[in-house]
Parts: structure tokens; C-alpha cells; sequence
């Protein structure tokens, strides 16, 4: 007996029961939705600051200093980093956010000089439009990340004024970093030039090791080359730094995986209370299938059946408006010049659809067990 | 043998201390293709019998043999195929599902046996048409008189061609117009489709179209006509201008 005959016997079911669907519908799609934000802001944690067996970049801080201002080292550590063994390149960065608070929509400047491009320091950044040509010939030219281009709306050739910071458009870039996507790149000079003249002062050094099993042995001697100055360094990993830098975005964010595996819980709630009241409304309507043959397995299938359409409809409704949310605003969270994507990808929504499906099925089970027990004459005498 | 058989036919119900017995060490033998009536004051056992004979119940004790299945010994999930290859139910109360359109509560049973959409779709249509309700196929129940439900439910009943058709009070609710014409219904189908039909009733003139009728109170079968003269009517009395049936 093929088992796809009984489906458009539910889908009905579901769908002529309208106002208790929509309503199950609406809550389930609602909590899939956190579920999926919060999902993505996690999926932006690890991308950001998963480590991984070939990452070859390091960066160089002040030592005990936590964000872009208070982190000044001298411009001509570069040439002094460059000769520690192990060290690819060096590209000294001037660091300057737009806005100091965490936020959604940060642009963070990043000065650097405009021959590091020729250098390898930018091999993984691919130009979409405009170019680094273009980009080299102006001092207030500005290479963008695609996610600031597209949240800001700004195309080659726009002059705009960033909190003070006037620049030109000269080139999108795209790149895997999750760093690179929220920076606008412009010349070290002219960023140290704007607001307080701090000329030959950086905020860091973005290292490349020669080989990724070299990273930690690098970074300590680059810190020991520089123990006894006058500016000491604290040399990180790149994304051991996200993770430091980042640590109270990162508390809340893991704070709110739980409330995602809450949100999961509610759709369960509301699944299991949509199910049992309307098994409840429909005792009659079992009964009267079992007197016609219906087996108690059936029914029971069929309950479920129910449920498990209801959990995933709501939840391919949420995460749809989580993706379409996350990919229309492509919104990064900032914290001192650092970026946290919120995008999730194809796992995650797997992820969601999965667990919504077998919320549905654990929240049909107990009413359906309930159903396929119940005494059949009774059930005709209760009505 | 008879195509009905029970023997010590008995149903307890205990609820607390007390005990109910609707049904009482009942024998009784119906033939194929009859036409049985059974009467009897609230609370004597009627439903308590036909949900036994349906398979919507169990005995207590005794036993009921149908076509030579005895039906107190099947599994659960046995006894609810034997159901749905032997049984078509008509309740007083209709008992459609109300999300399910006329047509869909006839194809309700069928789903359950292997046959394509189409076959389907013709066996539902035919019901239908028997029932004297195929313009009505696209309505839902509560857009459906009494009388209309009611034929709606006997298109159910009879779509899967059951060997047995129960009916308790399939007129109990109806006004008397759709009464006589549910009844008149039941009748044809007892005649040109050959099933062994049930029928619990109040009204003493349905009896007159029943080969037979059985009287039950407190449980018991209170006359027990014998086999010779009450057993089935020759079809040939209950055809339309037959002698039995004057209309
Ligand atoms: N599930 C049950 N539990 C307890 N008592 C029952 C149950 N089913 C039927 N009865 C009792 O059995 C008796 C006979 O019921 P029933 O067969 O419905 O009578 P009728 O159909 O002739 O009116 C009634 O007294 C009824 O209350
Ligand atoms: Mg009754």
C-alpha cells in the first residue's frame, strides 16, 4: 500500500483547519526565524575566529592595548618584523572606525601603503570593479569590501563623507576574510593625515608566515624582538585576535545559542499544543476512520504526518525570511574595527529544517500514541 | 453455517463496582444477503450488538463468527482490515469528517485499498450516483441537509461493496419525507448489491421491508422466530413492484 495516497488527505487536513494553521504556522515561522539569526550570528563567530591547520596570518598589537585608539606602534617596527625568520610580509595598518559603538553598519578605514598591494599581503582579494590602479593613483582612494559597498549602496567613482573621512571609490573588492568584506582599504598616510596628524604611528602590523605550522613560533619572535622598547608587542593570531578583540560580542552571542535552542523548544510548544488540541477536536473523525478501516499504526502515522508538515512549512517560512533578512541587509556586527558576519549558510539552513522536522515528529508522537488507543465504540458514545 | 453466528454473545462494561451487561448470552444466526430489523427500547443493547457485529467492539466472552472468521480472536490491527474489507457502518448522526468534501468521504474508505485514482474516482462516482447524491460530490457536510448527509454516508458505506452493512437509526434524525426516502434507498441497495444488512430502528413500519425482525431488551432477544420463517426474503419480494414492498 503506497503511502503517498494519504498525503493530500493531510495536506487538506491542514489546510481547512485554516485559522489553527496559520496561527501554528505564524508562531513556528517566527521562532524558526530567531532560531536562524541566531544561528547566523554564530556561524559569523566561527568564520571569523575558527581556527584553521593553514591560516598564515598574524597580527601585531601594542602590547595590553584592546581597540584601534590605544594601540599606537611605531611605523618603522615594519622593516624590523620583515627580518624575523618565518615572516613573509608585513604590511603596517592604520586602524579607524566609523563609529565607535557595536553596530550593525561599521565601516572600519583601514590605511595601508599603497604598495602592499604589489607585495602578496593581498593575493586572496579579487577586484571586482575598479582597480588597484586606480586605486594607487589617488590619495583618497578607497578599495571597498563588498559588504560595506552593498549595505552603504556605493559604486566606483562615489565620493562620500564617512565621519569625517571623505574618500572616492576606486575599486570593490571580494575576498573569504571576513575582515576584508567590512573595510574600506585607503592610503596609511592619508588615514594618519585625517582627524589628528599621527604620521609614521600605526595601529598594527598584518603579518603573512611563510608556512602555516610557523605561526606561533613567529609570533613569539616578533614579540621577543621587540620586548625591551619603549612600544612592546603582542603578536596573535588573526583570528585568535577576532576572538580576544570580539570576547563580549562573543559572550552574548553564545548566550544566545541558547536562546535559539529555546526558540526550538518553543516550536515544539506550540507544534505539540496545535496537535494535541486538534486530536483532541477530532477524536470523532479518528473514530470514525478506524470504523472504516484505519489502522491505529495509520492514524498514528498520519497525526504525525501533520505535525511534522506544520513544524517544517513554519519553519521553511522563517528561515526563508531569516535568509532573505541576513542576505538583503548583509548586516556585520563591529566591535573596535572588527567584523562578525551574520550570514549562515546551506548547513545551517539543512540545520534548522532538520531539527524543525523532528521537532514535529516528537511533538505528534504523544498525541498520536493518545489517538490510535483510544476505544472506538467510546469514542462515538462521548459525542 | 450461518453467514452470522454468534453464540453466548456477551458484553460487560464495569465502571467502578458496578457492572453493565448492554448484551446478555446472546444467540443468533443471520444469513447472506438478509435483511435483519432490530428493535428494542433505549439502552436494551441495539448499538451494543451492531458495534460487536462491525468490529468496533469485542465480546466479553462468547463468540461471533462472521463468514467463518471469528472476529473476538483478531488483532487489533486484523480486526481493522477485516473492517474495512467487510463493513460498511451507517451512523444516525452521519459521522462525515467535516473537513473532507461528499466526494472525499466516499474515497475516504478506499484508500485504504489498492486501487488507482481512477478506479477510485469510478467507484465513488457509482456510490455517489446509488446514493442519489452525485450532484452534491463538491459540498462539505455542513453545507448538506440531514437527509443529504445521510446519503453521503450511505455512499460511504456502500463504496467498498461490503459484505455487511450496519445501520443504527440511519433515519432517527431525519424529518419523515427523507426518512422514507433513506429508507426506500436502503432497501435497493440490499437488493442489487446482495449485502447482509442491519438495521436498528424505532419506526415499526421499516419492519415491513426486513425479511426479519429482532426484538432485544435488557440484552436479550426477547422473540426468536424460527429460521424457517424469518430467515431472508427471496429478492424477488423486496424488487421495486415486488409484493413485499408496496409503494
Ligand atoms: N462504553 C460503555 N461503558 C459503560 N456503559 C456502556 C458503554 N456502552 C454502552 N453502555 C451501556 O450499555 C447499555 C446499552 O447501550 P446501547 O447498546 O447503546 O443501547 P441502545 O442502542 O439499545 O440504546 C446502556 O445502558 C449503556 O449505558
Ligand atoms: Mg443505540
Amino acid at each position: 500500500m503506497s503511502g503517498m495516497k494519504f498525503v493530500p488527505l493531510v495536506l487538506k487536513t491542514v489546510i481547512r483547519n485554516r485559522r489553527r494553521s496559520l496561527l501554528t504556522l505564524g508562531g513556528v515561522a517566527t521562532a524558526m526565524l530567531l532560531f536562524y539569526a541566531v544561528q547566523a550570528m554564530q556561524q559569523g563567530v566561527r568564520d571569523a575566529t575558527g581556527k584553521t591547520g593553514d591560516d598564515t596570518k598574524l597580527v601585531v598589537y601594542r602590547l595590553d592595548r584592546y581597540c584601534p585608539f590605544t594601540s599606537n606602534l611605531p611605523q618603522d617596527y615594519a622593516s624590523r618584523i620583515a627580518r624575523v625568520p618565518g615572516v613573509k610580509n608585513v604590511v603596517p595598518v592604520k586602524v579607524v572606525v566609523s563609529n565607535c559603538r557595536t553596530s550593525l553598519d561599521v565601516v572600519t578605514f583601514r590605511g595601508v601603503p599603497p604598495e602592499s598591494f604589489d607585495r602578496g599581503a593581498f593575493s586572496h582579494v579579487n577586484i571586482v570593479d575598479g582597480s588597484i590602479e586606480d586605486w594607487k593613483r589617488r590619495s583618497d582612494a578607497a578599495l571597498l569590501g563588498e559588504r560595506v559597498a552593498y549595505r552603504r549602496g556605493l559604486k566606483v567613482g562615489d565620493r562620500i563623507d564617512i565621519s569625517g573621512i571623505t574618500i572616492l571609490v576606486a575599486g570593490i573588492l571580494t575576498s573569504p576574510e571576513p575582515q576584508d568584506q567590512n573595510s574600506a582599504y585607503v592610503h596609511l598616510d592619508f588615514l594618519q593625515r585625517a582627524g589628528e596628524n599621527q604620521v609614521g604611528i600605526v595601529t598594527q602590523f598584518d603579518v603573512t608566515v611563510t608556512d602555516p605550522s610557523l605561526l606561533q613560533a613567529t609570533a613569539a619572535a616578533i614579540d621577543g624582538e621587540f620586548r625591551t622598547d619603549r612600544e612592546p608587542t603582542a603578536t596573535w593570531s588573526e583570528k585568535s585576535f577576532v576572538a580576544r578583540a570580539a570576547s563580549d560580542v562573543l559572550e552574548i552571542v553564545n548566550f544566545a545559542g541558547w536562546l535559539g535552542w529555546g526558540c526550538l523548544f518553543g516550536v515544539f510548544a506550540l507544534v505539540f499544543n496545535a496537535i494535541v488540541l486538534s486530536v483532541q477536536d477530532r477524536v470523532r473523525d479518528h473514530a470514525i476512520m478506524q470504523t472504516l478501516g484505519y489502522t491505529n499504526r495509520l492514524i498514528a502515522t498520519l497525526i504525525i504526518a501533520e505535525s511534522t508538515i506544520l513544524s517544517v512549512a513554519g519553519g521553511m517560512i522563517g528561515i526563508a525570511a531569516g535568509v532573505a533578512v541576513t542576505s538583503w541587509g548583509r548586516f556585520s556586527l563591529s566591535v573596535e574595527g572588527l567584523s562578525i558576519n551574520i550570514y549562515a549558510g546551506l548547513g545551517t539552513i539543512a540545520l534548522g529544517l532538520g531539527l524543525a522536522a523532528m521537532t514535529g515528529i516528537l511533538a505528534g508522537l504523544v498525541p498520536a500514541r493518545q489517538a490510535s488507543r483510544r476505544d472506538i465504540a467510546a469514542c462515538f458514545r462521548a459525542v | 453455517m450461518a453467514f452470522i453466528e454468534c453464540r453466548n454473545l456477551t458484553r460487560t462494561y464495569t465502571k467502578g463496582s458496578t457492572t453493565i451487561t448492554p448484551l446478555d448470552d446472546l444467540d443468533l444466526d443471520i444469513e447472506e444477503g438478509s435483511f435483519t430489523a432490530l428493535m428494542g427500547p433505549s439502552g436494551s443493547g441495539k448499538t451494543t450488538l451492531l458495534n460487536l457485529v462491525a468490529g468496533i467492539d469485542t465480546p466479553t466472552s462468547g463468540s461471533l463468527v462472521i463468514g467463518g472468521v471469528d472476529i473476538g480472536r483478531l488483532s487489533r490491527a486484523k480486526l481493522a482490515r477485516w473492517r474495512g474489507e467487510n463493513i460498511g457502518y451507517i451512523f444516525q448522526l452521519y459521522n462525515l469528517v467535516p473537513v473532507l468534501t461528499a466526494y472525499e468521504n466516499v474515497e475516504l474508505p478506499l484508500l485504504l485499498h489498492n486501487l488507482t485514482r481512477g478506479e477510485r474516482h469510478k467507484k465513488v462516482a457509482a456510490a455517489l450516483e446509488l446514493s442519489g447524491i452525485a450532484d452534491r460530490h463538491d459540498h462539505f457536510p455542513r453545507q448538506l441537509s440531514g437527509g443529504q448527509e445521510q446519503r453521503v454516508a450511505i455512499a460511504r458505506a456502500i463504496v467498498t461493496n461490503p459484505k455487511i452493512i450496519v445501520a443504527d437509526e440511519p433515519t432517527g434524525d431525519l424529518d419523515r419525507n427523507s426518512a422514507a426516502e433513506i429508507l426506500s434507498l436502503l432497501r435497493r441497495i440490499n437488493v442489487e448489491l446482495g449485502g447482509t444488512l442491519l438495521m436498528v430502528t424505532h419506526d415499526p413500519k421499516t419492519t415491513q421491508y426486513a425479511g426479519r425482525t429482532l426484538h432485544l431488551d435488557k440484552g436479550k432477544l426477547l422473540e426468536k422466530a424460527p429460521v424457517a420463517e424469518a430467515g431472508s426474503v427471496a429478492l424477488h419480494e423486496l424488487r421495486p413492484g415486488g409484493a413485499a414492498c408496496p409503494e
